[in-house]
């Protein structure tokens, strides 16, 4: 015990290094499963080049040309070969490199996530504070309702009902895209401005479960942790209601969360596919499943593999944010 | 403390609003905004590979010869472009083109014979893999299908050339339409890398319009070419492709005048775009058609030998025919078409009005008929289960159909339940499309449902033909000596009136045989703002000479 | 002293409205199950060819319908039955009695559609005219009148003996208008009775959807599907979060950082994909979809477990605990459980709105339960598409799927209260 509460930075540093060496360890072989998983799986990539209008030679052609004829151990090899110096090999729909396609898509995504993430966690987290000085009062039982309709009703839904008033009926806010068509003539002002303008429904749509989830948690936690024994002891012991929530019951009824919402961002790096097609947004999760229906073999290994380092560091973020706030179990979480 | 967060947030705001507020984003109304579904790959032509890749592609760059579409034949006509006149020698094995010399590529060098040849060469390498691989039939090549450039081609001078075919083949202007690349800027590129390493290169282009920007899964947009021969001031200077990918978004956008121009539009959404003051509505009659298939030869047997054993159920032609009969295809067009499209009753589309039968008429609705023939085929009702039985074997098996198409899955449900009418069972089973059609192509299906549109002209070898490795796309494994020949006919005549001729022979082989059902062809339905003016609507597509499109 | 509804009475006034609204049903479903057993004696391998779940849901359902309330009364002084009935309790019976009786209550085939221009997303309450085609006269069998019994009461998704018209006129044929469009139908064809040709009207009490089929019995099928693919896919989501998440973070060390790493590769899985594979492998049945979807939702429930787990060894209570040598069962229900309850019940809640939502996704991707039943979540996604025209698509699935989450939400708090007395206080 008392050998654990002192490790320094040093046993922490330790630590994280083995921490992201097994992860790392793991993803190679959950890329090298997907790998073979894909190629055994039913689905053909050069389906599309079968069609009326095509000569049935080009098929085969392209085939040969995708390395799909050689053994499977023998894709494998080149695969780990050009792994090794940092390529995914080149995408079969769009004929560039993986790591060239992935970089027009990813960006977009982490902006976009991060606003969500950071709009879902404060909103989530207002108001359950809102309601907590109040458990079972008015607003909470409204709040904790209407969060349940919100949740109830999925993201495309949401999507269509906030273009249906925003755009169609209201005309405030274009229906989708990520900039106008005279983007480049703008001015910076105007470009921020055209940004923001395009960005508040998909941002509005992609925030409102999770704010129900956030708030979900919270508010729980915030009743289980006021209801526990040491509240009482320290409110019989005269501390101030405020310096209790702040330096007690909050705490306590954030860890449980922080897990939850490590594993959340992770996946909203993932891509927001139904959003993302509701309003025609270039990100990650578009790239994907069109990659998978497709069959593009390389650009599916690419995505995973971003979305599994960033969920990666997600999660480790997340255990790092925990272990700060009870310093006796680093070991235990960052295990 | 909380005040200054307030503060600054106001500061944020009034940062960001202020510009709206000032000055109005301009808006060019000369433009107009068309919505596809999902982004190209590549603005080359070479590989184009489906229609809104060729579309774009053909706007960027010129052909020699342009299409255009006879109405009272229902046939194509050839009109100049690239080449201003043209002279066939007595047996049409051989062209002489006379280029415009006008022609610029948009870096301000000229178009000539020697990018015509280049191009030739690339699309017919196989280390290039362009789409136009392995259909130079007609001309001379290697083993691998790589046009001989010294045989084919005779330069006279920069703008004259002769292109020689291959004797005794039935050459045509088919051959030789397809858009010309600059030699220039890809002479250079390796050939077995050209597909990524053209990814790189800025495209320098001679066509109506120019690439301005191509925002990646936004949109694509194209200016005029004020350089070209073709540019008219008083016409659209910009051509914007949006991708919407869901289908509701774009009609929705369609309504608000966001976009101008929408294809693929649901028959039961159409009513509703009537009431729309600033639309129009119109429709292309179809060459797409949906049919059910059935598995002449059997599966299994296939799978394992490549034998070819007529299937147990659907081997005989009795029984199709009386599949035929049995489904009500006049209804599912009825109420899921709304009438949009034709009952078929065979592969020619009826637009080609000179090719098709007209005496022919679809098999009517007919339970009873539908009866009597398979009870003729052996084929009896089992008092007890109601359901058709030959020999033991009950009459039932599974229909496959890709997912994702709701109007196949509506199909689905009424064949089934006309079937069930008649004694037979089915199942239906969504497969993912990817899966459905790799099992359709490998010949693993024993029953399904999918669609074909087919190219202008009819290519029917590639579907019927008896041979398998050399008709990919005949996958019920249709097997006739009758309708070989004819296909054979059809492939080395010149004479379009014959090969008319031939195609009503065709069609009434496969009237009798039916070796699958035709279900119906159906049209394409679009919409367009009234703004654009000049819309002209041709089997050739929508955007066929949109550069004189222009709006008010 | 005052009267409160209690549990049993609420299951005896639905059980009863049912059988009075469903009356002919009934009789019709009793009389086929006396034809069936009938013909067990007579031709035994005929039955046995004819019964198929589809044939028995029907008998059944109508079977409970009387057997369930007689239990309620025999057995209404069980503590669940005696409980007050709250807006919980209520939802919950209401949603039994849809899964349980549901070709009962529906009164139609969920997947029926006929005459698509007239029956096409009809609003709420909407009545069309019936008319009603002539059809063979049946020869007096056993077997004969079998099948008119089976027909009455298995509803096919089909039906050839009617037409559905928004208004008929009866001349010298009969004719029908069907979207504005005139259908004539010859008299012969016609059923006749007292010299006029029988029109009857059909109700759709919550509309129709796109395709002209009756909501309401779609959300009731729906309620089937839903809670079964829902309730399915939870247990599987919890069994695997709770258990590697305990197995994880008690011991710690080796067996923690390899689950951990496992549940970090299954978060970075293509969860599409795992679905495509899934169903391509083992085909598109209910199983495999509880069982995909069960697959992809238990992560973060295994990170709430395992973290909480690890906190509490460290605490210094159940260092105590552990010290003063509680078995580990004891500690487990003791100690452990009642922590951890609160986050695992808000995380299945949301996970079963999760799998409900998916599934449609899943429907939408062509890869859900298919069409051969409706289900709630596919309601609402096909519903998206007409919300500026037909709100009812989307609204009562909606309501329902809200009312199931709101039950589920008070119902786990119900757990959490057993498991935590002091909150009652």
């Amino acid at each position: 015990m008392v050998k654990e509460k002192s490790a320094g930075w040093n046993g922490i540093s330790k630590l994280l290094l083995k921490r992201v060496l097994a992860s790392l360890v793991v993803l190679f072989l959950m890329i090298t499963f997907l790998f073979f998983l894909l190629r055994i799986a039913p689905g053909d990539p050069s389906q599309k080049f079968v069609s009326p209008d095509l000569s049935p030679r080009l098929a085969a052609m392209v085939r040969q040309s995708f390395d799909l004829n050689s053994s499977l151990l023998d894709q494998y090899k080149t695969f780990i070969l050009n792994l090794s110096k940092g390529n995914f090999g080149i995408s079969y729909t769009y004929q560039v490199p993986v790591i060239e396609v992935i970089g027009q898509f990813l960006p977009f995504t982490i902006i976009f996530s991060l606003i969500c993430f950071v709009i879902q966690i404060s909103c989530g987290f207002v108001l359950a504070k809102f309601v907590v000085k109040n458990i079972n009062g008015p607003r909470d039982k409204i709040i904790s309702k209407a969060s349940l309709m919100v949740y109830a009703m999925p993201s495309f839904v949401i999507g269509v009902a906030l273009i249906l008033i925003f755009s169609v009926w209201l005309n405030i806010f274009p229906s989708s895209g990520l900039s106008s068509f005279d983007f480049s003539s703008y001015n910076f002002f105007q470009k921020i401005f055209d940004y923001v303008r395009h960005m508040v429904l998909p941002v509005i749509t992609l925030s409102f479960g999770g704010i129900a989830v956030y708030y979900k948690y919270l508010r729980d936690n915030l009743e289980e942790v006021y209801n526990k024994s040491f509240v009482e002891n320290l409110r019989a012991h005269g501390f101030e209601e405020k310096v209790i929530t702040r330096k007690h019951v909050i705490p306590n009824a954030v860890s449980p969360l922080i897990a939850v919402a490590g594993v959340e961002l992770g996946l909203l790096f993932g891509g927001a596919l139904i959003t993302e097609v509701i309003f025609a947004l270039p990100g990650m999760g578009r790239l994907t499943v069109n990659a998978i229906l497709s069959r593009d073999y390389p650009l599916v290994l690419g995505c995973t593999f971003v979305s599994g380092v960033l969920i990666i560091i997600t999660n480790l973020a997340a255990d790092l944010l925990k272990a700060k706030m009870d310093k006796r179990i680093v070991k235990g979480i960052l295990n | 403390m909380r005040n200054k967060y307030i503060l600054a947030i106001l500061l944020i705001f009034t940062i960001l609003f202020l510009p709206s507020c000032t000055k109005q984003i301009p808006i060019s109304q000369n433009r107009v905004v068309a919505s596809i579904s999902s982004d190209i790959e590549s603005t080359n032509p070479l590989f184009a590979f489906d229609i809104d890749e060729g579309t774009i592609s053909e706007l960027l760059y010129l052909s020699l010869v342009q299409h255009g579409w006879d109405f009272n034949t229902g046939s194509m006509t050839t009109q100049p472009m690239l080449a201003k006149s043209w002279e066939w020698n007595k047996d049409s094995t051989s062209i002489t083109l006379y280029l415009r010399d006008d022609v610029k590529w948009s870096d301000g060098q000229s178009v000539t014979a020697k990018d015509v040849i280049f191009s030739f060469d690339v699309y017919s390498d196989p280390l290039v893999q362009s789409k136009l691989y392995g259909s130079f039939k007609h001309f001379y090549t290697d083993t691998s299908m790589h046009v001989d450039l010294k045989k084919t081609f005779d330069v006279i001078n920069p703008y004259k050339l002769t292109i020689n075919f291959k004797k005794s083949s039935p050459a045509s202007f088919y051959d030789i339409d397809f858009p010309i690349i600059p030699q220039h800027i890809y002479k250079n590129v390796s050939r077995k890398d050209f597909v990524t390493a053209e990814k790189e290169i800025k495209p320098v282009t001679d066509g109506p319009f120019e690439l301005a920007q191509w925002n990646k899964s936004q949109s694509i947009i194209l200016s005029a070419n004020t350089k070209s021969f073709l540019y008219n001031s008083d016409n659209i200077e910009e051509l914007i492709f949006k991708i919407v990918p869901n289908y509701y978004s774009q009609l929705t956008q369609l309504k608000r005048g966001e976009i101008d121009f929408m294809q693929d539009i649901r028959a039961d959404d159409y009513p509703l775009l009537r009431g729309q003051n600033n639309l129009k509505l119109t429709s292309l009659k179809g060459r797409e058609y949906d049919y059910v298939g059935w598995n002449n030869l059997d599966p299994e047997i296939y799978k394992q030998t490549k034998r070819i054993v007529p299937n147990k159920l659907f081997g005989s032609t009795v029984v199709r025919t009386a599949l035929t009969y049995a489904i009500n295809r006049a209804e599912i067009l009825h109420e899921f078409l709304d009438n949009h499209g034709e009952v078929a009753f065979g592969p020619v589309a009826p637009i080609f009005s000179s090719a098709i039968d007209t005496s022919l008429k679809p098999l009517p609705y007919s339970p009873g008929k539908a009866k009597q023939l398979l009870a003729s085929a052996g084929w009896k009702e089992n008092k007890n289960t109601g359901l058709l039985e030959k020999n033991g074997r009950e009459f039932s098996f599974t229909l496959d159909i890709p997912s994702g198409n709701p109007r196949r899955e509506f199909a689905a449900t009424v064949i089934q339940n006309n079937l069930r009418e008649i004694g037979i069972k089915i199942n239906i089973e969504k497969l993912e499309p990817e899966i459905f059609f790799q099992k359709m192509f490998a010949r693993e299906l024993n029953a399904w449902m999918a669609g074909w549109s087919v190219s202008i002209p009819p290519d029917l070898k590639q579907f019927w033909y008896s041979k398998l490795e050399d008709a990919p796309l005949n996958v019920a494994s249709y097997q006739s000596k009758a309708a070989d020949k004819v296909l054979e006919e059809i492939e080395s005549t010149r004479s379009e009136k014959f090969k008319d001729e031939l195609y009503k022979k065709f069609q009434e082989i496969i009237y009798k045989d039916n070796p699958v059902t035709f279900l119906y062809w159906i049209n394409n339905l679009m919409a367009y703002n009234k703004r654009i003016k000049n819309f002209q609507l041709t089997p050739l597509g929508p955007y066929h000479r949109c550069w004189d499109w222009s709006v008010r | 002293m005052k009267f409160y509804p209690k549990a049993w009475h609420f299951i005896i006034l639905i059980a009863t409205a049912l059988f009075l609204l469903r009356f002919n049903f009934i009789i019709n479903s009793t009389l086929l199950t006396i034809q069936t057993i009938r013909l067990i004696f007579v031709s035994p391998s005929f039955v046995f060819s004819q019964i198929n779940f589809q044939f028995l849901d029907p008998l059944l359902s109508s079977a409970l319908v009387i057997i369930i309330p007689v239990i309620a009364l025999l057995k209404h002084g069980s503590k669940f039955l005696q409980k007050k009935i709250d807006f919980t309790s209520l939802v919950i019976i209401i949603l039994a009695a849809f899964f349980i009786l549901a070709p009962l209550a529906a009164g139609s085939n969920p997947d029926f559609q006929k005459n698509l221009s007239v029956t096409k997303l009809l609003p709420p309450l909407s009545r069309v005219k019936v008319l009603h085609l002539k059809s063979e006269s049946h020869v007096v069998s056993d077997k004969n009148y079998f099948f008119y019994l089976k027909n009455l009461v298995v509803k096919r998704p089909f039906d050839e003996t009617i037409v559905y018209a928004d208004s008929v006129i009866s001349a010298s044929d009969v004719i029908c208008y069907q979207g504005g469009e005139q259908v004539e139908f010859p008299k012969e064809h016609i059923e006749y009775r007292n010299g006029s040709p029988v029109v009857t009207t059909r109700l759709f009490l919550l509309g129709t959807d796109e395709y002209g089929r009756d909501i309401f019995s779609r959300l009731i099928y729906g309620a089937r599907i839903s809670l079964f693919v829902g309730l399915g896919s939870v247990l599987v989501s919890m069994l695997l979060g709770v258990l590697l998440g305990f197995i994880a973070g008690y011991p710690g060390g080796v067996i923690d950082s390899l689950i951990s790493r496992i549940t970090d590769m299954f978060l970075a899985f293509p969860v599409i994909f795992f679905i495509i594979l899934i169903i391509a492998l083992f085909g598109n049945s209910i199983a495999s979809v509880i069982f995909v979807l069960g697959f992809s939702g238990w992560m973060s429930l295994f990170k709430i477990v395992r973290g909480e787990v690890i906190s509490l060894k460290n605490k210094d209570y159940f260092i105590s605990a552990r010290l003063a040598g509680l078995t580990k069962t004891r500690l487990l229900t003791k100690e452990i459980l009642p922590v951890i309850i609160a986050p695992v019940i808000v995380n299945l809640v949301f996970q079963y709105g999760n799998v409900i939502l998916a599934e449609a996704a899943l429907s939408y991707l062509g890869l859900g339960t298919g069409s051969s039943y409706p289900s709630w979540g596919a309601m609402i996604e096909s519903g998206q598409n007409y919300l500026s025209q037909a709100w009812w698509l989307i609204l009562f699935p909606a309501m329902a799927l809200f009312f199931t989450l709101l039950a589920a939400n008070n119902l786990g708090k119900e757990i959490n209260t057993y498991y935590n007395p002091r909150l009652e206080e």
